[in-house]
């Protein structure tokens, strides 16, 4: 759904740079060149950024807020 | 015993630990690992949430994010005065108030405002949830201290491995200066310098040896340093390092004290 917080395996945070990381990819950046200068190291970390696919914004279409307003 | 530090990040430290066995090096990890406290929220009220997240992956999140830790400020709440119940002594609270406007938003570990200044995430840039236009969550959370054994949320550290000090050797005499070794090794320890074969980063030595299985002459050697241990912890920002090694040394101290204590009641 959204970037989890920690690696699964190791522990180490991984969501605080996984924006970071998306904007260097997009821009053109090798991914492993990017995850090597973000300290991740292990390839149970590299894993989680490299095949991670962010579907929160498929779900927020769904969103209603109707509830809300009406009170 | 004998500990020199090879290297001292903000969130990582790597050092030789000499004159200790394996059995010493194993307690000293696991201690680290499973018994050293560190803060973690543990109890979410959410008061509202419109977002597309479901309460308890939120709180689960919000679980995972590493608090910085104060040990000498918190109790564990099995040894408060409140036993357990959760008091100023042991607990701490964290509230997140945040609403979308016309714009969607996203929310992040900064936006918690803790009630202690001193525990706060220890990185603000975690994203916690998306929120669409208008939606809305109110949050309450208790964090307490913890040990890893309970939930790997509080272990203070992602990883604590050791490993046995590399040595490795070449004998001049027998070395062809074939090069294959060098080109076999895949962590370039090895070096052709003029006409010697010379070593290097010999720390970063895996002892995979597939040098000496290369090397037809058997001119190298793969060795590791007896009785000595090169570590390397890695904090999750909960607390410094290398508190975490000094703080882990006193709790492994203690509790051998009381297996000889029982012992000796005997
Ligand atoms: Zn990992």
């Amino acid at each position: 759904m959204i970037i989890p917080v920690r690696c699964f395996t190791c522990g180490k945070v991984i969501a605080d740079k996984y924006e970071q990381f998306k904007r260097e990819v997009r821009q053109g950046d090798d991914p492993a060149v990017v995850l090597d200068r973000l300290g991740y190291n292990r390839y149970c970390c590299r894993r989680m950024l490299l095949s991670h696919i962010d579907i929160i914004d498929n779900f927020m279409a769904f969103a209603t807020t109707e509830g809300v307003e009406q009170r | 015993m004998e500990i020199t530090i090879l290297e001292k990040t903000e969130h990582n430290i790597k050092f030789i630990l000499e004159g200790m066995d394996v059995a010493f090096a194993n307690a000293l990890r696991r201690t680290m690992l499973t018994r050293l406290p560190a803060m973690a929220i543990d109890e979410v009220l959410v008061i509202e949430n419109t977002s597309v997240m479901y309460d308890e992956m939120l709180a689960h999140r919000l679980g995972l994010v590493p608090l910085t830790t104060i040990l000498e400020d918190y109790n564990l709440p099995d040894k408060c005065d409140c036993e357990g119940k959760g008091c100023s002594l042991c607990q701490c609270t964290l509230t997140l108030e945040k609403e979308a406007g016309d714009e969607e938003i996203m929310v992040f570990s900064r936006d918690l405002s803790s009630q202690d200044p001193k525990v706060v995430p220890a990185s603000g840039d975690i994203p916690l949830v998306k929120l669409a236009p208008h939606q809305r969550i109110i949050i309450e959370a208790y964090a307490r201290l913890g040990r890893g054994v309970e939930n790997a949320k509080f272990q203070p550290v992602a990883t604590v491995a050791y490993k046995y000090v590399p040595l490795v050797t070449v004998d001049k005499s027998k070395c062809t200066l074939c090069g294959d070794c060098v080109e076999v090794c895949p962590k370039k320890i090895l070096r052709l310098n003029g006409n010697t074969l010379a070593t290097q980063n010999t720390l970063d030595c895996s002892l995979c040896e597939a040098c000496v299985e290369e090397c037809e002459a058997g001119a190298i050697t793969i060795d590791s340093k007896p009785d000595s241990f090169l570590f390397k912890v890695e904090s999750t920002g909960s607390l410094p390092p290398e508190e975490i090694v000094v703080k882990s040394a006193e709790l492994l101290k203690e509790r051998v004290q009381v297996a000889l204590d029982f012992a000796n009641s005997l």
